[in-house]
């Protein structure tokens, strides 16, 4: 039964935050000790159904409000929910707005006015992502596009436009980029060099550029152009101009096109583009190079050793897996099959449970055969954050798998959880201890702000097989499994 | 193909989730974060049409370019009869199209002064009667004539009407001669003392200011506004250094054409603040106008309201008017009147929001802001925040404590729907009695829906 | 593991749960000339300089480079400089710091980097008719400026021009010899003139296709770099030894890209000649210097 003096519900008109910023408080809120639920989020009809099945009771709102709904087991503990909710709010609310400080810009079109940028980055709703983009596009402005479910006719209008003006579009649905140094939504840290990076796939760049930043080899830009941009459709709009814009930028020496198989007319404009610089493409799909092998490709065009990809082997006596042992470093996947030994349980039934959706589609193809899922995937996402930030769906699934092999990506940078070893090492501990075993493919550099070697050894302590290819997690996972 | 980005600092606009633009601070990359919030409700759809017409960005750029380079002209003054070819039985009225019926307090009691003026009725209760049956009396909105008028905006054939052109595009507008303050036609007061003034204004201050600028020659009104607005004034709720400035313009040519009627002239127009408010007016009209029938524009060219429904009109969607009831001023009351007494929002005045003057251009009037809220950074917020729903900024009118920006000018209904910001409007408030007068001044919200409705009949088209 | 900044005021984005690391972390973006110092073991420093938007501190090491510019806001993002996105306050000349394992430690706060820049950004081909050009154009906004040069344009100066016009190593090398630590201030004006030509002589000398000016720089940067510590101030002395590989700050960069055509040449100048009192007029004399000598000698190629 919910007492109704413990339950706080509230809807205050027109204040607006993020999801994942609402997420975030939620999240604490329903941390503290007390507190039963917690639901702070903008009051769309699925939240507000959320509530009412929660037993809520929701007075009527528009999606303009903020929903608050709190369930507490005493009133001491709901006040001081209420408390901490309010110092959260205050401490998000946005910049300024203060009395003689000059507001905030409204939307893309106003920040344009008083600001000199050199770019934008769209992630609110994708229903209002086509109004902020435009409004870059007619500013002169590249705009990088995160949010996804933008309608494929805005993407062609906004794409065309751009054109135009002389800007790139990058996205709808664009998770990663890096300009000028700068990382925009998930990126990692890597080091300036000679690689541009055209990518259709964010985690797939994400994978392809970590690896060359650990064999010490930095990229001059990565351009995001979108999943959908080599449809057939969209035609490879984004990409084709990203390619001519690396072929005339001096600071790159050679461009890696990662994406999934492009339709072929797009595939023939990209190959007809026929540019001065020289172009490995990292083509996702069967009969096509993993992305370690891409990521070796590139670093042989360079003149480039290919090193050995750093490794962490499941401790020996996983008992003990608190024994942690040095890293070891994988051969290069091109001539190894099942280097390192398939040892520890009974093998059995793979599942993979991935938060990047090529590198669970790359897993996939290289493992065979075993259960995927991309939990990063739209019908996951709808109402909550992606996996890379919210870590909840998967654990869940995690927790779920009672034997055979679980393969899993983590991946470090820019946006992503800031410490998901937190999370992820005592729920491996407790899959080990039922005799599961975890293979962990890390994605990230020295420079990220989680720390690449940090994260693996703490997963490796806690039971997993880790590694920074993750063709080379799959293969592992794949031996582990047996036939 | 050269991409800019690629070269130099990156400097980044962020727009949504927060999560991702600190991640850009903590690499030190300048960023703007914009304060995004959802569009107005139900409008989503109807934006995502209008903005991806593909008409729009140069059709907008067209229909303002044309309302910023207006030169507006005070060319003369003469009759409403002969200008406007009113007979007998034809009122002019401010905002959208009403009837009798609908009509509220105060435009009431100007009908029925105007027909006490006009002479086709002897006594209040038989003007009623007539305006009630309808017999030989036709209304119409002022704005269907090239014409707007303050408050009940109520214009008859024998008003003299200022003549505005516009000396860039040659269109031309009309507004009534001010009558001053207190109990006046424009506020629903149809007493003898203001049927008697209209008499004057009729018999005297028309012909002797017809006269004068027959001589002083045509009046550049643009120059004048923006001296004015760097003088005090935001030309709607203050209009004192504007007055002032008219005055020291046509007083000598006052005095050459009418010797023995100029002091009471200039006595009359010295002693009304707000005498320049009409010129004014015609002048926003002209170059509102001036932007009209741009196929695909989304800019507002005409908001006004006539004291029961608030209406506007858009550039690219002809002489519709989209509505919403008009709310009740939020503002400061005279003697013992409070907002009890005050009637809806009521008058063609917005022309002047509409081309970016009036609660636009609050920040230059630091003398008024009692109206926004008490202080001159609540003047300068109001200001500013209109920037937010305007296409450009006015190349003449510039604010002094704004670093000489000019105003916010040219209001997109886009925007509006995008930001949920609505036009800030600086109002005088009528009584709600007919016959009562002006009970107050303040500011007013325009209904929502008005711009929403716009915005989806844009879409449709 | 550091969670990263929390810029002042932000200080909720850590979850509740989770309380705010002890030491203050901060984070920003660095140049990869400081990467080698920042990735060698932990080392101490010290303040040597505290500007309100830049703070100079000296590694006690003798790798290059040795001193590091923490700089904020709109300071000039020396070769040498890590950027903090926010102010660092109460920090003095004199005080302790430390330097290495990915971070620079001052003023009680780690600082750790989340974006790297290349301060030598390849030029690209340079078309080269319009270097001619390029040369009045920036002899013109430099004679146009009120901001001039620290050093008088008779004796070491017109000799260096002179020596790298003609190839001349003896003349060349004589003069940059008498330039070095020649001036008063943290960067002495002879400093930055010799900056200014080492980054145009090679990158112009490359873009344009004129391998003896790439030769004349190496020597001219063996020479400069050989005693630079014991002949001009510490920063002045990274600052040069980053120069010789062809390292500078952006206003720089932008010029340099200008005359080889890729961007607009006279507001880049302009913004070059707005640096320091006089370092960017000495700079741009600079390069002006350098961009002579690779147009003298293609011509003779």
């Amino acid at each position: 039964m919910n007492d109704p003096v413990n339950d706080l519900v509230e809807v205050r008109p027109g204040v607006y935050r993020d999801s994942v910023t609402l997420m975030r408080v939620s999240r604490s809120l329903t941390d503290r000790p007390g507190v039963t639920v917690a639901v702070v989020a903008m009051a769309t009809e699925l939240n507000l159904g959320l509530a009412r099945d929660l037993g809520f009771a929701v007075p009527p709102a528009t999606p303009g409000d903020l929903l608050v709904a709190v369930r507490a087991a005493s009133p001491e503990e709901l006040k001081a929910a209420a408390a901490e909710l309010e110092r959260q709010l205050a401490a998000r609310a946005p910049a300024s707005g203060a009395r003689g400080e000059a507001a905030p810009p409204r939307t893309t079109r106003s920040a344009a006015r008083a600001f000199e940028a050199s770019l934008a980055l769209v992630s609110v709703p994708g229903e209002h992502a086509f109004a902020e983009a435009l409004d870059a596009v007619e500013a002169g402005l590249s705009v990088m596009i995160f949010s996804d479910n933008m309608p494929v006719e805005q993407e062609i209008l906004l794409k065309d436009r751009a054109r135009d003006k002389g800007v790139l579009v990058m996205g709808p649905d664009c998770g990663t980029a890096v300009v000028g140094g700068a990382g925009l939504g998930f990126a990692n840290v890597l080091r300036p060099g000679p690689v541009g990076v055209v990518a259709a796939s964010g985690t797939g760049a994400q994978q392809v550029t970590s690896l060359l930043d650990l064999a010490g080899v930095g990229v001059s830009h990565v351009l995001g152009v979108g999943g959908r941009d080599l449809s057939a459709e969209v035609g490879g709009r984004s990409a084709v101009r990203a390619l001519r814009a690396l072929d005339e930028d001096p600071a790159t020496g050679l461009i890696v096109l990662v994406s999934k198989p492009p339709a072929p007319e797009v595939a023939r404009a990209v190959r007809d583009l026929d540019p001065a610089t020289p172009v490995v493409a990292a083509l996702l799909g069967p009969g096509q190079d993993d992305l370690t092998t891409a990521a070796e490709k590139v670093l042989r065009a360079l003149g480039r050793d290919v090193p050995e990809w750093p490794s962490w082997p499941a401790p020996a006596n996983r008992a003990d897996a608190a024994d942690a042992s040095a890293p070891r470093h994988a051969k290069p996947s091109g001539g190894e099959r099942g280097g390192t030994a398939a040892r520890g349980g009974a093998g059995g039934a793979l599942r993979g449970l991935y938060a990047g959706g090529t590198l669970c589609a790359e897993a996939a193809l290289v493992a065979g055969a075993g259960e995927f899922t991309d939990f990063g995937d739209d019908s996951y996402t709808r109402g909550r954050a992606h996996p890379m930030i919210d870590p909840a769906l998967r654990l869940e699934a995690l927790r779920g798998v009672a034997s055979g092999v679980v393969l899993m990506d983590v991946v470090l940078g820019h946006g992503a959880d800031p410490d998901p070893s937190s999370w992820l090492a005592p729920a491996i501990r407790e899959a080990v201890a039922r005799g599961v075993d975890v293979v962990v493919a890390v994605v990230g550099t020295d420079g990220d702000p989680q720390g690449l070697r940090a994260q693996a050894a703490r997963l490796n302590e806690a039971g997993a097989a880790v590694f920074t290819s993750n063709a080379a997690a799959a293969r592992h996972a794949r031996l582990l499994a047996g036939p | 193909m050269t991409l800019s980005m690629l070269y130099g600092e990156p400097r980044v606009i962020t727009v949504g989730a927060q999560v991702l633009g600190e991640a850009l601070d903590r690499q030190a990359v300048p960023r703007r974060e914009v304060d995004w919030r959802p569009p107005m409700a139900g409008s989503s759809a109807a934006l995502a049409r209008v903005l991806a017409d593909p008409r729009r960005e140069s059709a907008n750029a067209t229909a303002v370019g044309r309302m910023l380079s207006a030169r507006p002209m005070l060319t003369a003054v003469r009759p409403a009869r002969e200008v406007l070819g009113l007979r007998a039985g034809e009122f002019f009225h401010a905002g959208p199209p009403i009837t009798w019926e609908r009509a509220s307090g105060p435009m009431r009691g100007a009908l029925v002064g105007a027909s006490l003026f006009e002479g086709l009725a002897a006594t209040p209760e038989e003007a009623e009667e007539r305006l009630a049956s309808g017999a030989g009396i036709t209304l119409d909105s002022c704005h269907h004539h090239r014409t707007v008028g303050p408050m009940a905006g109520v214009v008859s054939p024998s008003m003299w009407m200022l003549e505005v052109a516009d000396a860039e595009r040659g269109g031309t507008a009309y507004c009534s001669l001010n009558e001053g303050l207190g109990k006046v036609l424009r506020y629903g007061a149809y007493g003898p003392e203001v049927i008697e003034r209209l008499r004057w204004m009729g018999e005297v201050l028309g012909p002797v200011l017809a006269a004068a600028l027959e001589r002083c020659g045509p009046l550049d009104l643009r120059a004048l506004v923006a001296q004015a607005l760097q003088m005090g004034d935001e030309l709607h709720n203050r209009n004192r250094a504007a007055t002032s400035l008219l005055v020291r313009e046509i007083a000598p040519a006052v005095v050459e054409a009418a010797p023995d009627r100029a002091a009471e002239v200039l006595r009359f127009i010295n002693g009304n603040d707000h005498f320049f408010l009409n010129a004014g007016m015609a002048a926003a009209k002209v170059s509102a106008d001036a932007a009209r029938g741009v196929p695909g524009s989304s800019l507002v060219v005409a908001m006004a309201r006539n004291g029961t429904d608030f209406g506007i009109q858009v550039s690219g969607l002809g002489d519709r008017w989209f509505t919403g009831p008009a709310g009740v001023p939020d503002g400061l009351y005279l003697g013992g009147y409070g907002p009890d007494d005050a009637n809806p929002d009521i008058g063609d005045s917005t022309i002047t929001e509409t081309t970016g003057l009036g609660g636009f251009a609050m920040a230059a009037a630091p003398a008024i802001v009692r109206f926004v809220g008490g202080e001159v950074s609540d003047a300068v917020a109001a200001t500013t925040s209109m920037y937010e729903i305007t296409m450009a900024e006015h190349p003449a009118y510039q604010i002094p404590g704004l670093g000489f920006r000019g105003t916010p000018a040219g209001i997109d209904v886009a925007l509006v729907a995008r930001t949920g910001l609505l036009p800030v409007v600086n109002t005088g408030i009528a009584g709600r009695i007919a016959g009562t007068g002006q009970v107050g001044a303040g500011l007013v919200s325009p209904p929502a829906e008005a711009f929403t409705a716009a915005l989806d009949a844009l879409a449709d088209g | 593991m550091s969670v990263g900044t929390r810029p002042r005021g932000r200080r909720a984005a850590t979850p509740a749960s989770r309380p705010p690391a002890a030491p203050a972390y901060l984070s920003g973006a660095a140049s990869v000339a400081v990467r080698p110092a920042l990735e060698a073991p932990r080392r101490p420093a010290r303040v040597l300089a505290a500007f309100p938007l830049a703070l100079y501190l000296e590694i006690r090491s003798e790798a290059e480079p040795h001193v590091v510019a923490v700089v904020t806001g709109e300071a000039t993002r020396l070769p040498n400089a890590v950027l903090l996105a926010e102010r660092l306050d109460g920090v003095s000349a004199g005080d302790d710091a430390w330097v290495g394992e990915g971070s620079v430690e001052v003023g009680g706060v780690s600082i750790r980097v989340r974006r790297w820049w290349d301060p030598a950004p390849p030029l690209g081909p340079a078309d080269p008719v319009r270097l001619a050009p390029a040369l009045g154009l920036l002899g013109r906004a430099r004679a146009a400026s009120p901001r001039r040069p620290g050093l008088d344009p008779d004796g070491a100066p017109a000799l260096l021009e002179r020596g790298c016009r003609a190839g001349s190593l003896v003349e060349s090398i004589t003069a940059a010899e008498r330039l070095i630590g020649l001036g008063p201030g943290l960067t002495p004006s002879g400093d930055d003139m010799l900056a200014g030509l080492l980054v145009a002589l090679r990158h112009l000398g490359a873009a344009a296709g004129v391998p003896r000016a790439v030769w004349l720089a190496d020597w001219l940067a063996a020479a400069v770099t050989y005693d630079a510590r014991t002949r001009t101030t510490p920063i002045s002395a990274t600052l040069l030894h980053c120069a010789a590989r062809g390292e500078a700050s952006p206003e720089v960069t932008g010029v340099l890209r200008g005359v080889a055509g890729h961007q607009p040449l006279e507001p880049a100048v302009h913004r070059l000649l707005r640096l320091g009192h006089t370092s960017g007029a000495d700079l741009a004399w600079g390069v002006q210097i350098g961009l002579s000598a690779v147009l003298a000698h293609r011509e003779g190629q």
